[in-house]
């Protein structure tokens, strides 16, 4: 028995010294060029950070994959000895999946899609509470009462964002109206740009967008009107009307992952509940107009101008709304979230009830659209 | 809303939009009218928008940015011309090759010019005078580039080169029938090249207005399709420059309305409109008495063997 114990630890230690010892090689399989500046652009910006972060990990990837293509190139990963491979599209989750049972000493994460397994986890960094954030400041700076929203297609995760950011505006600017467009593409500079177009005939003089280049943020400054950057940090395209915006931290979620393989937590046995929705507490995404700059200077004096009547906190300027909102959301024991009822669709049915928070699954199936939101809304329920 | 904005606005974007398909459409006029298929032209669209972006970036002249993306249009056509008009591969493949040619080398060489903000862009004009008169001011001589109005001059002076000079005649008759104009003393090959080459100069300008006017920026794959958008339009267009400014901004105007008409109709339906017209164009032309058939260059696709018939 003794001769046992000892053997198993021996083993154990061996094992453990082995891991240690063990270098990391991390495939990256990504569905968009990484010169697109917008999600796959900030995936491999992510991957490049750990890296660099840490010596016992390689890293490579492939990119422009089409979806139905993704086992085989988790084959061509895997015979080149990754160990850990990514794959940072929705429609990829099947495929990671089906790989996930054909190499089960392999560990999978999957971006943005809900199915795992023994070896196969699923992360995502989600915006909800950023564009919240951005709605309050839109909603104080908008002369018209209309706010422009390009977005890319009437998918849950971007009714999730709308909403959010009307939620927002509506907050601060009870009457305004948030005017959406879609264009039926993540990635089209030219379609963005007349959506955005014909928006500003409209009469819309405030922009936010979901789509995966900076062609909103440029077309809005070449009219002179402020808006707010999406993804990646846009400060540098408009200085002067760039207010704030979305900026995504994926590396934050690399790191901790890629340690706790690293360390032995995760192993390829036990992510069939490892499921990364990381938000503002975790540092995964991160509101402003670039990293460390929240507000644009040149829209503080307005934002803190602006004051209103806040039911919860008085007489208070947007400016210092903003902050407290935040704080309220980054801090690990959060008390606020904007999906905190009562909220009411713009049809008038009551949502989240008095006093409830939306769970995890109604949030990422959500269809409904906030009070405020003007335009089409296919699949409306 | 009153009806002026709604006018205004949309013919404005149809000459905005429309102007790079405008340019690339009337290169393709030529070598299509010379008998030259280029499917190559978003390749060579691309090229142009990547290197109008680093030339202007690098210099801080849009125009030297848009005369040397003209320059790498009218080499990847000049290729174009080389394996079909002189190796006589078939042109249909060789052009779909250069598109995708082009594709893959702007996304490699543009690698590290992503993300950066344009120094110094192609001005939008206030035409003086014309500007202010009510309506057609803002409509036709505000938020255009000098690019909308060369395009339109360009297009009536390639009607007239095509259909009243001699020159015209030769590229027709090329295109028409390579052996009786060979045997009229035309120099078929030297008429090939030169108007693919030409063709590849004016996709690569319209490229380049991409990049450093309408959304002055570079990112991969920034032309989104536009490349085969002017080849549906040279058919559109029946192989007639005239046609071709209405068919541009038709298009343009099409473009615009589906984002501007989404309050009213779903947005699927004004998705698939420009598109719609476009089948429903090309179906007109697959009936015998349209006047497309007939004017379809007779010898388009078919490389030119002297002596073979």
């Amino acid at each position: 028995m003794k001769r046992v114990l000892v053997a198993v630890l021996a083993v154990a230690v061996l094992g453990s010294l082995a891991l240690a010892a063990t270098k990391i090689k991390a495939g990256f399989i990504y569905v968009g060029p990484i010169g697109d500046y917008g999600w796959t652009h900030a995936h491999d910006v992510a991957r490049r950070i750990v890296d660099e972060k840490y010596d016992w990990l390689e890293t490579v990837y492939v990119e422009s994959v089409p979806e139905g293509e993704v086992e085989t190139y988790i084959d061509l990963l895997v015979r080149q000895g990754c160990n850990v491979i990514f794959t940072t599209s929705f429609g990829f989750m099947d495929g990671t999946l089906a790989a996930a049972q054909r190499y089960p000493d392999v560990i999978f994460a999957h971006c943005s899609g809900f199915k795992r397994w023994d070896n196969m986890a699923t992360y995502m960094a989600d915006f909800y509470q950023v564009y919240y954030l951005n709605g309050l400041m839109a909603g104080a700076l908008t002369k018209t009462g209309k706010i422009g929203y390009v977005a890319a297609f009437p998918i849950p995760e971007l009714k999730r964002h709308i909403s959010a950011f009307t939620i927002g505006v509506r907050e601060v600017n009870p009457k305004a109206e948030v005017h959406v467009r879609w264009i039926y593409e993540w990635y089209n500079p030219a379609a963005a740009k007349e959506a955005t177009e014909a928006l500003i005939a409209e009469g819309c003089d405030v922009f936010a967008f979901t789509e995966d280049s900076p062609t909103v943020v440029q077309v809005a400054a070449e009219k002179r009107l402020p808006s707010f950057g999406h993804y990646s940090p846009m400060y540098d395209f408009a200085p002067d009307y760039v207010v704030s915006g979305q900026i995504v931290h994926w590396d934050k979620i690399y790191e901790d992952f890629l340690l706790k393989i690293y360390k032995g937590v995760y192993t390829t046995k036990n992510l069939a509940h490892v499921d990364y929705w990381w938000l503002l507490a975790q540092g995964a995404v991160e509101v402003g107009a670039k990293p460390g700059m929240l507000i644009n200077p040149k829209y503080e004096a307005a934002l803190k101008n602006y004051v209103i009547n806040h039911p919860t906190f008085g007489k208070i300027s947007v400016y210092d709304l903003v902050y407290i909102r935040l704080n309220q959301m980054a801090d690990p024991g959060i008390t606020f979230d904007p999906f905190q009822g009562p909220v009411y669709d713009r049809k008038g049915n009551l949502r989240v009830p008095e006093g409830m928070w939306m769970s995890y699954d109604a949030l990422i199936t959500m269809e409904w659209a906030a009070a405020g939101i003007v335009g089409p809304w296919p699949g409306e329920p | 809303m009153d009806w002026t904005s709604w006018v205004i606005s949309t013919v404005s974007r149809a000459l905005a939009f429309g102007v790079p398909l405008l340019w690339g459409t009337l290169g393709e006029i030529y070598a299509e009218r010379a008998g030259v298929v280029n499917l190559g032209v978003e390749g060579m669209m691309i090229l142009g928008a990547f290197m109008a972006f680093a030339v202007t970036q690098s210099v801080g002249s849009p125009g030297l940015g848009l005369f040397c993306a003209a320059m790498v249009g009218g080499v990847a056509a000049l290729v174009h011309a080389f394996l079909t008009v002189t190796l006589r591969a078939n042109q249909y493949v060789a052009g779909l090759a250069l598109s995708m040619f082009g594709l893959g080398l702007a996304g490699l060489l543009g690698r590290g010019w992503e993300g950066k903000p344009l120094s110094s862009t192609l001005p939008y004009l206030t035409v003086p005078g014309l500007s202010r008169i009510p309506v057609l001011g803002p409509m036709l001589f505000q938020d255009q580039t000098v690019l909308t109005y060369i395009g339109l001059v360009l297009a009536v002076l390639l009607w007239i080169l095509l259909f009243r000079t001699r020159w015209g005649v030769a590229i027709r008759s090329v295109g028409e029938n390579p052996a009786t104009a060979d045997a009229l003393g035309i120099n078929v090959t030297l008429v090939r090249y030169l108007c693919v080459v030409f063709g590849g100069l004016l996709a690569g300008v319209g490229g380049g207005y991409l990049s450093v006017a309408y959304r002055p920026a570079w990112t991969e794959g920034m032309t989104a399709g536009m490349g085969w958008i002017v080849i549906a339009l040279t058919i559109f267009a029946a192989w007639d420059p005239l046609q071709a400014i209405w068919g541009a901004f038709f298009f343009g105007a099409l473009y615009h309305l589906s984002y501007r008409l989404q309050a009213f109709l779903a947005p699927e339906l004004l998705k698939l409109m420009p598109y719609f017209f476009a089948v429903v164009v090309l179906a007109a032309s697959g009936f015998g008495r349209a006047r497309w058939r007939r004017r379809a260059p007779a010898a388009l696709g078919v490389p030119y063997v002297r002596g073979e018939r």
